[in-house]
């Protein structure tokens, strides 16, 4: 209970700490700081729609967020699940318009999420499987296979040899996806009718991913390595195969956050960098590396974002990536908070 | 269709252009790395320098005060990094990828409030120009790519000369190696080893911010959103791809600077992309980088204690 009340403490200084610092940097510009941030909260959250938007823009941080956050709490650095959610959406792409273009909605979408969910984990295989036999470290194969993977996705998409490419268009973009890989939207009755199935899939990932971490040996294992890699050796935990799977499961949930993107929102595979895979490490963070935590934190991040566009498009102008110098402070205000605790004892280490 | 040498000789010329940056961005990188901090920040950085090098050279209408601002902000980012991983201890990987959140958000932001600036649309702000060295210029294909660059090209050519000097053959090339190496003899030699990793981390930035304000007051005249484009995890890529060695460094950024000059002229002949795409060319140094990352064996993997915090516990 303690740790929990310490936890939250940590993440609300944090936030206040970075909602004060933005507004005295917009005073210090010369901006009505307490207008924006009213816009701000107002775009995020004053009308059914604007909460359907930032559930959207939050599902794919919810699932980036899960992957970092599994691997983190295994003591697993994965900086890759940009990359990874970029190889899920390409196959998710190329399993819908290349391989099987024609099958029913209802086998098409989750065989679509599958290939998405192999591809990103299998893309994460590789810098696990060089950590294992090459020692090379994994934050850095993962930085470096985060460019390969968005040049891979060109290559894809790119010139007349591009093999996915829309031949109908100019523009490196696949053809749009057929009608049945089309996530469903949520019913018109709930009055979030833009909102689409995709959050349901984060939420059940959010729910197996705590019951994984919490409720099973598997899981119990890959904390002890987190924690103590030393002490989790001796325990006669095979620590190089539990970092490989964490590795897989971190890639699988990224790839899939790729393809919920694409599935659900885009529905047209670009050569644009999402993002999602390096907010999902602040989202991870913010949410203490538990998954229920993970969830409200990659909410806020979907409202901070939405919230944004509506400053954007106010008189004051600011751009949209505003929200992403809110997000820099928050992480930072977090890793001080929590290098704090754990060297003044308030709680003795973390869980 | 331009003869060979003409060609060559153009792209040494773009070659050494474009490794200007890249090259002065790996030197404090280089000597971060080596006293055992990895600044993954370092695109951020970057990208803050670019900003505002532009943002005071348009305000104050001088291009000396842009590069002043640029070291500044470099030098201020890296303060923030180094307190945030060196004294308090946090995972600096994590701590530079929110470095790069937030320079990405604020170059971005600083930029749009500058474009509505009184100053900004008053004609072209002043930038630095190519200055060309008359007999060097008529040297067969190299001439070109040596005479006619930027003044702090040329500067960063000789700082290369001394840092090499310094990490090979001074007492302080072997402290800052020491640091990342061996941090507890580094103590117990009576090295303040934080100290001393806040000053390699500082030269870090303050290199990262000048490499910045190349790309937009200089090079490029001007900036535009993400200019920095992937640059500062090529820098961090190519230090690792030279071994940590300064000549390694400066001929892997110049190998690449040429690949990426033939692939400009490559894509610009007639019918060349329809059999090679771009983009492969464009994996070629990150691809590259893995490989020899794979091939090194762990006992030359880098420096032994790079990013981890010391002391330890």
């Amino acid at each position: 209970m303690k740790q929990l009340l310490t936890q939250l403490a940590l993440v609300l200084v944090s936030i206040a700490a970075a909602i004060v610092l933005i507004m005295l940097g917009l005073y210090a510009c010369g901006y009505p700081a307490h207008r924006i941030l009213t816009l701000w909260a107002g775009g995020a959250i004053a009308t059914r729609f604007d909460i359907a938007v930032s559930l959207k823009i939050a599902c794919p941080l919810m699932l980036t967020g899960l992957a970092a956050g599994i691997a983190f709490r295994c003591g697993v650095i994965n900086i890759g699940a940009e990359g990874q959610s970029l190889i899920g959406a390409l196959a998710a792409a190329a399993f819908a318009t290349a391989v099987a273009p024609s099958l029913p909605s209802s086998v098409a979408i989750p065989l679509a999420l599958l290939a998405a969910i192999l591809a990103g984990a299998a893309w994460a295989a590789i810098a696990a499987l060089l950590d294992r036999y090459r020692g090379v470290p994994v934050v850095l194969s993962t930085i470096l296979l985060n460019f390969i993977a968005l040049q891979c996705v060109k290559i894809m998409l790119e010139g007349p040899t591009g093999p996915l490419k829309d031949p109908l268009t100019g523009v490196p973009q696949s053809r749009l996806l057929p009608a049945a890989y089309h996530l469903p939207l949520l019913p018109p009755a709930t009055g979030m009718s833009s909102l689409h199935i995709g959050i349901f899939v984060a939420l059940a990932a959010a729910l197996i991913a705590w019951l994984i971490q919490s409720r099973t040996t598997f899981g119990f294992e890959l904390r002890v390595t987190g924690l103590n890699p030393t002490a989790a050796r001796l325990a006669g935990i095979p620590v190089a195969a539990r970092q490989l799977s964490v590795m897989l499961l971190s890639g699988g949930l990224a790839g899939l956050a790729g393809a919920i993107q694409l599935l659900g929102i885009t529905h047209i595979l670009g050569i644009s960098q999402p993002g999602i895979g390096y907010a999902g490490i602040a989202v991870a963070l913010l949410g203490r590396l538990h998954p229920a935590g993970i969830i409200l934190a990659a909410l806020f991040f979907g409202m901070l974002d939405n919230g944004a566009t509506n400053v954007e498009i106010s008189r004051y102008g600011l751009p949209h990536d505003t929200a992403d110098i809110v997000k820099g402070i928050i992480v930072l205000c977090i890793l001080v908070g929590a290098a704090y605790i754990s060297r003044h004892g308030i709680i003795a280490k973390e869980r | 269709m331009p003869s060979f040498s003409d060609a060559s000789s153009l792209i040494l010329w773009q070659a050494a252009t474009s490794a200007t940056p890249l090259v002065l961005a790996g030197y404090g990188e280089l000597v971060a790395q080596r006293a055992g901090v990895i600044n993954v920040g370092i695109e951020g950085v970057m990208l803050m320098g670019a900003i505002c090098a532009f943002a005071a050279a348009t305000l104050t209408g001088s291009a000396a005060a842009g590069l002043l601002a640029a070291a500044a902000v470099g030098l201020l980012i890296a303060a923030l990094f180094a307190a945030v991983t060196t004294w308090c201890r946090a995972d600096q990987v994590v701590t530079g990828t929110a470095i790069n959140l937030l320079a990405a958000g604020a170059s971005a932001t600083l930029y749009t409030m500058l474009r509505d600036h009184p100053a900004a649309t008053n004609g072209e702000a002043p930038f630095f120009d190519r200055i060309t060295i008359p007999l060097v210029d008529g040297i067969p294909l190299i001439g070109h790519a040596l005479a006619n660059q930027y003044a702090l090209s040329y500067v960063v050519a000789f700082a290369g000369l001394l840092l090499w000097y310094l990490l090979r053959r001074t007492r302080l090339g072997l402290v800052i190696t020491a640091l990342g190496d061996a941090p507890d003899a580094a103590d117990a030699a009576g090295i303040r080893v934080r100290w001393w990793r806040t000053a390699c981390v500082l030269f870090a930035g303050l290199c990262a911010g000048l490499a910045g304000s190349f790309l937009s007051i200089m090079a490029l005249h001007g900036f535009t959103i993400n200019m920095t484009d992937g640059r500062g995890f090529l820098v961090l890529a190519l230090v690792i791809f030279g071994r940590w060695s300064l000549p390694g460094l400066v001929l892997g950024t110049l190998l690449f600077g040429i690949l990426d000059g033939v692939q400009t002229t490559l894509a610009s002949m007639p019918g060349a992309t329809t059999h090679f795409p771009p983009s492969l060319f464009a994996m070629l140094p990150y691809a590259a980088t893995l490989i020899a990352l794979a091939m090194l064996t762990r006992s030359s993997a880098g420096p032994v204690h790079m990013g981890r915090p010391w002391p330890a516990e």
